[in-house]
């Protein structure tokens, strides 16, 4: 694969990455607000 | 072999992020969902166990002397007290004056239960519930003090409300089982939700940090802590806590009784389990009155009728029968 070609996979895939991760980030904090702390404490690992 | 390296230069990104949102499930997201559906929606109380009229419904059933007619009042109340309020229907109203219509999440449906406008039997939980009666949606509301924007929010109104106590219940702090910290005292528990306390080995615990977890404004239980802890602010926590050991608080028997999880447990406080003995001996030190409360100016002729039902042996027997423990 080209340089060119793989800096524009690269980027495409750090992208995506990005957005997947930042939607997780946004649903979490959605969801902390309507859960309950009972669940949140007893999934706790340890 | 340059094409072999640009793969795995590919792959060690997507592993890295992957890693990530890994660590994050495991340590955070994984631990959203509510109490009886596993789905991430506030359901605080899965209703439909409790409806009247149901025989499956698991509600306290006495033979009460006093039957209600004419115009019912509508009930409300916090999570932790529909089984209560659901059995004073079971007990005292008609057949047929309970519509439960269920329904899906919504902004007009914040708890995922819907009932019929007309029906006797209503669940909006504490925040909306004490704002119902405010507002004269409903007749009566079923749960623990007000907090203070409840209180003004009424003064904002020139709503008087009453409160009448109906039973006690005790106020509980708990951690996950695998917590190896059985109990703390009310000082030590201050300092954590003030920020002052940060690891649960100066508590006795591993070293790790301590995540004390709150609940909404307005809650019952979010209104009970707030007065536990008196003058003393609630203090900023860092993002890093997440990754600790939690501590949390509750109402005994909605923890208990309700949610029943075996992967939680309830501290001593103080030295003393808050077990039903300890409670009703008077020697667990967090014990709180939770009320009926209603509009002054409601002159609907079944509210006295009811609250006087209530206080009777009767009602307290109904009380103590939810797993609740009677005022007298």
């Amino acid at each position: 694969m080209k340089d060119r070609t793989f800096y524009r996979v690269l980027a495409a895939v750090v992208a995506l990455c990005t957005v997947l991760t930042l939607a997780h980030v946004a649903y979490g904090a959605w969801a902390y607000q309507n859960s309950s702390i009972v669940q949140f404490i007893a999934k706790e690992p340890w | 072999m340059k094409l072999v390296k640009q793969l795995a230069a590919l792959l060690a990104v997507v592993a890295v992020f992957a890693l990530f949102n890994f660590s994050m499930y495991r340590v955070f997201t994984g631990r959203l969902g509510n109490n009886f559906s596993g789905a991430s929606q506030l359901k605080s109380v899965e209703v439909a166990n409790y409806l009247p009229f149901q025989p499956e419904s698991d509600l306290a059933r006495v033979d009460a002397s006093v039957k209600l007619t004419g115009d019912l009042p509508v009930l409300d109340g916090a999570a932790a007290l529909v089984p209560v309020y659901a059995s004073v229907i079971e007990n005292l109203y008609p057949q047929g004056s309970v519509t439960y219509e269920g329904g899906t999440f919504s902004s007009d449906n914040y708890y995922g239960e819907n009932f019929a406008p007309d029906s006797a039997m209503q669940y909006n939980n504490t925040v909306r519930g004490y704002k119902a009666i405010v507002d004269g949606d409903t007749d009566l509301f079923f749960g623990a003090g007000p907090s203070e924007d409840q209180k003004k929010y009424a003064q904002e109104q020139g709503v008087e409300l009453v409160y009448v106590p109906i039973g006690r219940e005790a106020f509980v702090f708990f951690v996950n089982q695998a917590n190896p910290v059985d109990g703390l005292t009310a000082d030590q528990i201050r300092d954590i939700y003030a920020g002052d306390c940060t690891n649960w080995k100066d508590l006795g615990g591993p070293n790790r940090a301590i995540n004390p977890v709150a609940r909404i404004a307005g809650s019952g239980s979010q209104t009970r802590m707030e007065k536990f802890m008196g003058d003393r602010p609630f203090g900023p926590k860092s993002p890093f806590a997440l990754t600790g050991g939690s501590i949390g608080y509750s109402f005994r028997f909605y923890l208990e009784g309700m949610v029943q999880s075996s992967s939680v447990k309830m501290l001593a406080l103080d030295g003393v389990y808050p077990s039903l003995e300890n409670i009703q001996s008077g020697d667990y030190p967090l014990v709180s009155e939770f009320y009926a409360v209603y509009r002054a100016d409601n002159d609907n002729e079944n509210i006295p009728i009811l609250l006087d039902w209530l206080l009777s042996p009767e009602g307290q027997e109904m009380i103590a029968a939810t797993g609740y423990i009677p005022v007298s």
